[in-house]
């Protein structure tokens, strides 16, 4: 609000469009700032109104205009969600499309199996959101499960939303892998990668310091075999930094994606290095450290999904596991926030 | 092999009789013009993941051939392939979509299960099952009777490229593709050369240049790219020593080895793009010397071989029999750390 009388009071000055470049963008900013502040009033003026019409509803005995004033506001609370989620949304990075990584613990197929309930919560919850997504890499467990796998999320804000998924992920549950019904306890780790825009510096990559190799080669090669897999990994030599893609149809693809995780993990660890120089982002970095547990998911003895590191928990796993993680993620954002800003 | 004999739709072969196959066209651009209902899709689905799971690693330990996982990805790229719809309507139904809603395919069910059932079964390759493959950053049309290029043979286009930054001639000048089969490199190479470049593409097989010739149409090169039918240098007489650059994949597999080979490759592929005679060698002896009078001064070659042995034959035989007509010549490995081509310059 202060902002905005900011704002008000420079586009009524008399010499404002003297610079046009510098009015463009004030008077852009103000436009965009009153569209927000007018959306708030529009949703404050909604809410009252139905609140109304359920009470006169009530009074006059009609329960489909009560009805229809309770779907009203439960589509406005869905709207305000939204809006707060967008606020929340702000850091110089957070529009970025991202990759997801998963990766499974120790604990052999009961921790892949874990990897790939993962996977599929993040292609659920993604795919919900309307973002497009798929499969960069993935290792298949011998028995179930995967070992690792790498999904491309494509759509405005993607980052922004994941990077709160980032930390390890725990399950407890009757593993159905073992005979003995025994309880078991698996661990994955989640890492998010924003894919930096064209406007953004990115890291530049010399051709002479990669390796790339085929995977699974063996044989003769060539002629006498006929095969569609045709993954590389490349190697960045002087950080050692890999990455690899199988799940496109021609090596050359493939080889384009690999190099694009590739420019993406060097992009953020170049970001990690200069954000420790700066001591300013030194905080916000270690929320988002690897390693942290920040999930416990329980299907055994009891059901329950509690984050960490907001406290905030629900009863129901299922839809957590399909991909309803909204909450879970708008809930790490304003504490985050709400630290930020103490 | 459905080959239907009717009249030529090559327009850049040198006229010749044979030349009166009709390339098929590749499920992918069939149109999405038979129905099926969900359900039943869904049900052919399950039945060709469990036709795919059961194989195991049961062709991998036979002849190197695919595994599950391999076959549950080719699966995925037929429905890719297949639906006119999105796949993910598959995996992911919307609780409001019932069993009983239309989806559009490509070709009609029965033959799906026809399909994938070649492709396990009979050993039938993937990329002649859906009728295309993908190299590099082209779909190529394939089909029965043309050799399904290989990624290791797309790195030639990259070392063209080279070639052609370090000598900016080599941009606009005629290009030959020896044994061209789908046109893979020859449309590859095409696509990095300037507005004069162009490139014959030659093969011995009708029904090669027929596929080589439509998938040069389909990428719009009908005025860059000439495809000949013809044995080797046969079809280039009219432009000895014109040529700046040379590449061919040509058959290298010793003949003793092909009875061993992969069942989708030795059942399913022509022999005549892979049997390179007794040691191999036959047909890379002669392409090594033709190139001395059909390359200009200054002129590039780039060759596939079965790997280090016959690179490092190829390379000692040029710098003895083919004294000072070469420069520059070395191996170059596949990703795979395999010697998998030579290179090298016409002296000037």
């Amino acid at each position: 609000m202060d902002r905005l009388e900011v704002l008000s009071a420079q586009l009524n000055k008399a010499d404002l469009w003297d610079d046009p470049v510098h009015a463009g963008r004030i008077s852009r900013e103000h436009g965009s700032l009153m569209n927000k502040v007018e959306d708030v009033m529009a949703i404050e003026q909604e809410l009252v109104e139905h609140i109304d019409m359920i009470k006169l509803a009530q009074e006059e005995n009609d329960p489909e205009l009560e009805l229809e004033s309770v779907k009203a506001l439960l589509r406005i609370r869905r709207n305000v969600k939204q809006k707060e989620l967008e606020a929340l949304l702000s850091g110089e990075h957070d529009y970025c499309s991202c990759y997801i990584e998963v990766q499974a613990g120790a604990g052999g197929t009961e921790s892949m199996d874990w990897a790939s309930m993962v996977m599929q919560m993040y292609k659920s919850w993604a795919q919900h959101k309307g973002y497009g997504v798929s499969v960069v890499d993935e290792m298949p467990g011998e028995i179930a499960g995967i070992k690792r796998a790498t999904i491309e999320v494509d759509g405005e804000n993607a980052f922004g939303y994941a990077k709160s998924e980032v930390g390890v992920h725990r399950l407890v549950r009757i593993s159905p892998f073992d005979s003995a019904k025994r309880r078991h306890t698996s661990f994955v780790a989640v890492a998010v990668i924003p894919i930096l825009g064209d406007g953004s510096t990115r890291v530049q990559i010399n051709e002479s310091d990669l390796r790339i190799e085929r995977f699974r080669s063996g044989g003769a090669g060539g002629q006498s075999v006929n095969t569609t897999e045709s993954a590389v990994r490349i190697t960045h030599i002087p950080t050692g930094i890999t990455a690899s893609c199988q799940n496109e149809r021609s090596q050359h693809s493939n080889k384009a994606s690999a190099l694009a995780v590739l420019q993406s993990r060097l992009d953020q660890l170049e970001m990690a290095r200069q954000a420790q120089m700066n001591a300013q982002h030194t905080q916000s970095l270690t929320e988002i450290s690897w390693g942290n547990q920040i999930r416990t998911y329980v299907l055994h003895p009891y059901r329950m999904v509690k984050d960490l590191r907001t406290n905030y928990e629900v009863s129901d796993p299922d839809s957590v596991l399909e991909g309803d993680l909204d909450d879970f993620i708008l809930s790490f954002l304003s504490t985050s926030l709400d630290k930020d800003e103490e | 092999m459905r080959l239907s004999f009717i009249r030529p739709i090559s327009c850049c072969a040198v006229s010749s009789p044979t030349t009166l196959v009709k390339p098929q066209t590749p499920l992918f651009l069939r149109p999405p013009t038979f129905k099926t209902t969900l359900t039943d899709l869904k049900k052919w689905h399950l039945w060709a993941k469990s036709l795919a799971s059961s194989v195991g690693s049961a062709f991998l330990n036979l002849d190197n051939g695919p595994d599950s996982n391999q076959l549950l990805r080719e699966l995925n790229w037929l429905i890719e392939d297949a639906i006119g719809t999105p796949k993910s309507i598959l995996e992911q139904p919307h609780k409001s979509r019932n069993g009983n809603s239309t989806v559009l395919i490509r070709t009609c069910l029965d033959e799906l299960y026809v399909l994938w059932k070649q492709r396990v079964e009979e050993r039938r390759p993937f990329q002649y099952v859906v009728g295309c493959e993908h190299w590099r950053d082209l779909v190529l049309s394939v089909q029965e009777g043309v050799l399904i290029p290989r990624p290791e043979t797309e790195l030639i286009v990259d070392l063209v490229d080279e070639a052609i930054k370090e000598n900016e001639e080599l941009r606009d000048g005629l290009w030959g593709d020896l044994g061209t089969g789908s046109g893979a490199l020859a449309i590859g190479i095409a696509r990095i050369l300037g507005s004069k470049g162009r490139v014959i593409a030659t093969d011995l097989s009708p029904v090669a240049t027929a596929v080589a010739s439509y998938n040069v149409q389909r990428y719009d090169l009908e005025e860059k790219v000439h495809v000949k039918q013809g044995s080797w240098f046969e079809p280039l007489r009219d432009n000895e020593g014109e040529f700046v650059g040379l590449v061919s994949n040509p058959p290298y597999i010793p003949s003793k080895d092909i009875g061993g080979l992969q069942a989708e490759v030795g059942r399913h592929e022509p022999r005549l793009a892979l049997d390179g005679g007794a040691s191999g060698m036959n047909d890379l002896i002669h392409l090594c010397d033709g190139a001395v009078s059909m390359l200009k001064p200054g002129g590039f070659f780039a060759f596939e071989t079965n790997g280090d042995e016959q690179s490092k034959f190829l390379v000692h035989y040029i710098e003895t029999k083919k004294q000072g007509s070469f420069s520059k010549v070395k191996m170059v490995s596949d990703f795979a750390g395999i010697q998998r081509f030579i290179t090298g310059f016409r002296g000037r």
